[in-house]
């Protein structure tokens, strides 16, 4: 087990690596930083000893390595734009991302399992077929227009919910929480709505998918005609078989969910990392960039493993096979 | 303070008797596009940065409402004997935030900071040799050659207190990392920074220990970004923030309509304009053209100026809130030629006679440059110039891109044509002269990117910099505009409007350079 964990961190230091090298090839083209960092009235002198000094002019792998080792280091650099140091520019900003989207996550759970089981249930009722069709609309709809249509019909219209920010946060360490007001929740709903709706949907029709399948395999026909409780049958049996693929692809779909609130993040001008990345895009703020990808890129990797380890709690016959 | 001690008494006045006076003190919360990136006024010289920094920090000289200047940290100022620089003379009794005195150290090492190789606002600084310290009230800056309007052009020159930047290792601008003066501040002027939160949140309280006195009734001001213009314009109509700026052109209407809020509509300085590869042998992104340039030709230039309807662009594109341009400078700029007044007429058949003279009666098609997120409606505003130029045969193909790429672009001479638009930092003409119209070398025509180039405006911008006598520099201001539309150097299409959107209760003063003053701002 140490060494599963062992060769999948070893393994995550590469997948950084490799994020970090297209990451790095790509900034070039997005745009030239110096040019955002100085006002019009700079010469071009000026601007050529600031693009020496920031090391603009090295070649690629030059400024590649130099990355590389001050992030091994554990030193990520400052930013251009504001020269503030990254590490703890994403740290400031990594609690409001990780409270939205794990509340985001929560909602679509919480919703989305409930509903897939009974869609499955009952596939031809009325209700089933209008929550399926209901969903189905909410994720056509791309999220920048689900986040401002639920602004203007909850902000501006009815005047219940706050339009933009986090509202009340309360400080704990390090951590900014906006989880212990009621203006900070108020604050929540609306974002953490627009970003949940389409793992709510995913969800819901995974658990759907899954659960009528199950429904047909052996050991529940045989569970029926063994005359288990209906109850029974449908949650301890089939629910449990069913959740298998599913904390898989919800486990995946979380990295998914802090990569891209991006879009929710900057709709709710909600202060997160991905707000973040999105300001620092616009000024070419690339050290900024380069680290906020690398640590999605983490995310992802920390994400894969942990969904790696569940499984292997869920599933007894993993167990059974590495035991072998 | 008289609203503290008689609240009682005030109430059983009423309203009326104190309409006037600033009683109903509030809190003001204002957005914009983007944060201010630095708390630190020599390090970035940006409008966002000098903009938000003006309510805290002050300089020797100030602009009022209408972009008059006027004495701020310095009381009075009047140019040295034979042009040898100017003396400003300080004013006495002033404390910075943290009770620190003001003087004239402060001033010189205020000079020598913003004046260093990590500053970037040294190029206000480019003509000065030295500054003296004549006695603790007293300063002189000794120039080159004569500046006339060197106290104008050093208005945004802010003033940071010796002791507190020394004591707290911010002796210079923040280059790499950041110091003490990229998330504090202490400043003279009239409010104190209370918080930062970059990127988030930044609160001003009002200084009581303020030299001038104060026109708003401001008791705490909140600052915050929203990069979204939907989300600004949602959270302005709901009722969380009381002002933003700018809203974009195609909201104002939904914000006028809606009781108790207001739009205040009025131009920048911001002339928006199309350029030339002056400098080109050949067109880069022309279909069948590739042999020459037609620009070259000052006819084909002139039937681009033709061509184009601003009227149309105005009523259509901008909502009628822009203004046609002549010049490099609106009109009403100081320096700005009257002589010159007057726009080529829109007038296509014209604009196809000198097609055709020049050897294009069949037109051509070339590539024009245009930023899509840099000024209102740009991108628009070049389909449109497109659309007009195809009505004479000639092809525009529109490359539109943000603007994080679009000055790379342009000094890697990848255009044939290209949007620009030009805001003097001084509000004088001889600003666009020397980036826009001057040949471009290190210094000089940093902007001017098609590399047009006349001999006689070259040799004319050092005088004008030095010229005292009005008239005489007037003279030469007028040259140069009169060689600029005969050569049509650049085709100037118009003023850009500044669009201000707030609460009906707020009242504020709209500057044209799109600073916003918290000293002018009333909450009823």
């Amino acid at each position: 087990m140490v060494g599963f964990i062992l060769k999948r961190l070893v393994q995550s230091v590469f997948v950084m690596l490799a994020v970090a090298f297209l990451a790095f090839s790509l900034f070039k083209f997005v745009g030239d930083p110096i040019s955002q960092m100085t006002g019009v009235e700079t010469s071009l002198e000026d601007q050529a000893r600031l693009r020496e000094e920031l090391g603009l002019n090295d070649p690629f792998f030059v400024q590649f390595a130099r990355f590389t080792a001050e992030m091994l280091r554990g030193d990520f650099g400052y930013s251009f734009r504001t020269r503030e140091p990254i590490g703890q520019m994403l740290l400031s900003r990594l609690p409001a991302t990780l409270e939205l989207g794990t509340v985001a996550l929560l909602i679509s759970l919480i919703v989305g399992i409930p509903a897939g089981v009974f869609t499955a249930l009952r596939p031809r009722g009325l209700v089933s077929q209008s929550i399926l069709i209901g969903t189905l609309i909410g994720v056509s709809i791309p999220t920048f227009v689900i986040g401002i249509l639920l602004i203007f019909l909850f902000g501006v219209q009815l005047g219940w919910l706050p339009t933009f920010g986090r509202g009340g946060t309360v400080q704990i360490g390090w951590w900014r929480s906006s989880l212990f007001t009621t203006d900070g929740w108020r604050s929540l709903v609306l974002p953490a709505l627009t970003l949940g709706l389409f793992q709510l949907t995913l969800t819901m029709r995974l658990v759907r998918a899954q659960m009528m399948e199950v429904m047909r395999t052996d050991h529940i026909r045989f569970a029926i005609a063994r005359g288990v409780p209906w109850r029974s049958i449908r949650y301890r049996h089939a629910l449990s078989n069913t959740m298998i693929p599913v904390i898989t692809i919800i486990g995946l779909q979380f990295g998914g969910v802090i990569a891209f609130s991006i879009v929710t993040e900057s709709v709710f001008q909600w202060p997160g990392m991905g707000l973040l990345f999105l300001e620092s895009i616009r000024f070419v703020d690339i050290p900024v960039m380069s680290v906020y990808l690398v640590v999605i890129a983490f995310f992802f990797v920390v994400i894969n493993l942990l969904v790696d380890l569940l499984y292997v709690a869920i599933d007894p016959r993993l167990r059974v096979r590495e035991s072998v | 303070m008289f609203r503290n001690t008689l609240p009682a008494a005030a109430l059983v006045l009423g309203t009326t008797l104190l309409s006037s006076l600033p009683v109903n003190a509030e809190t003001f919360r204002w957005a914009g596009t983007t944060d201010p990136q630095t708390m630190d006024p020599h390090a970035v010289n940006a409008a966002p940065v000098t903009s938000f920094l003006n309510n805290v920090y002050e300089g020797l000289v100030r602009r009022g409402p209408d972009m008059a200047e006027e004495p701020s940290l310095a009381t009075s100022w009047e140019a040295l004997p034979d042009g040898a620089g100017w003396r400003f003379n300080l004013r006495e009794g002033v404390t910075f935030h943290d009770g620190a005195a003001f003087n004239a150290d402060d001033v010189i090492f205020s000079y020598e900071r913003a004046a260093s190789e990590a500053s970037d606002v040294r190029s206000w600084f480019a003509s000065v040799t030295e500054v003296v310290r004549v006695d603790d009230y007293t300063v002189d800056f000794l120039t080159s050659a004569p500046n006339p309007l060197f106290p104008g052009s050093i208005a945004n020159f802010m003033i940071l207190d010796q002791g507190w930047a020394e004591a707290n290792g911010a002796e210079l601008p923040a280059r790499d990392a950041e110091n003490h003066a990229t998330r504090n501040a202490n400043g003279t002027g009239p409010f104190v920074l209370a918080s930062r939160d970059p990127g988030i949140e930044t609160r001003l309280v009002p200084n009581e220990a303020w030299w001038d006195e104060a026109e708003h009734n401001v008791t705490e001001a909140i600052w915050t970004p929203i990069g979204n213009p939907a989300t600004g314009l949602a959270a302005l109509l709901s009722g969380e923030i009381d002002f933003i700026s700018p809203i974009p052109l195609q909201d104002v209407e939904q914000v006028e309509t809606r009781d108790g809020f207001k739009v205040l509509a009025g131009l920048e300085t911001r002339v928006i304009m199309l350029g030339f590869g002056h400098d080109h042998e050949t067109l880069k992104y022309s279909d069948e053209t590739t042999e020459a340039n037609p620009f070259l030709d000052p006819r084909v230039r002139l039937a681009v100026a033709q061509a184009i309807d601003v009227d149309t662009i105005d009523r259509v594109i901008m909502r009628g809130a822009a203004e046609p341009a002549s010049q490099l400078l609106p009109a009403g700029l100081s320096g700005y030629s009257d002589e010159y007044d007057a726009r080529p007429s829109f007038d296509p058949d014209a604009a196809r006679a000198l097609l055709a003279e020049a050897g294009y009666p069949e037109g051509f098609s070339f590539g024009l440059m245009c930023p899509n997120d840099r000024y209102i409606n740009d991108e628009a505003v070049c389909r449109a110039v497109a659309s007009m130029l195809a009505r004479i045969g000639v092809t525009a193909n529109v490359n539109a891109m943000p603007v994080r790429g679009y000055w790379d672009e342009l000094r890697a001479d990848n255009f044939d044509m290209y949007l620009l638009g030009w805001s003097p930092g001084t509000f004088d003409a001889e600003h666009p002269i020397r980036f826009l119209a001057h040949t471009p070398n290190d210094r000089l025509g940093t902007w001017n990117f098609g590399g047009y180039s006349s001999a006689r405006i070259d040799e004319l911008l050092e005088p004008i910099q030095q010229e005292i006598d009005p008239d005489a520099r007037q003279g030469m201001l007028d040259e140069v505009a009169g060689i600029l539309q005969d050569d049509v150097a650049y085709v100037p299409l118009y003023t850009e409007p500044l669009i201000w959107a707030m609460k009906d209760s707020v009242d504020v003063v709209q500057r044209p350079d799109n600073f916003f003053m918290l000293r002018w701002v009333t909450v009823n």
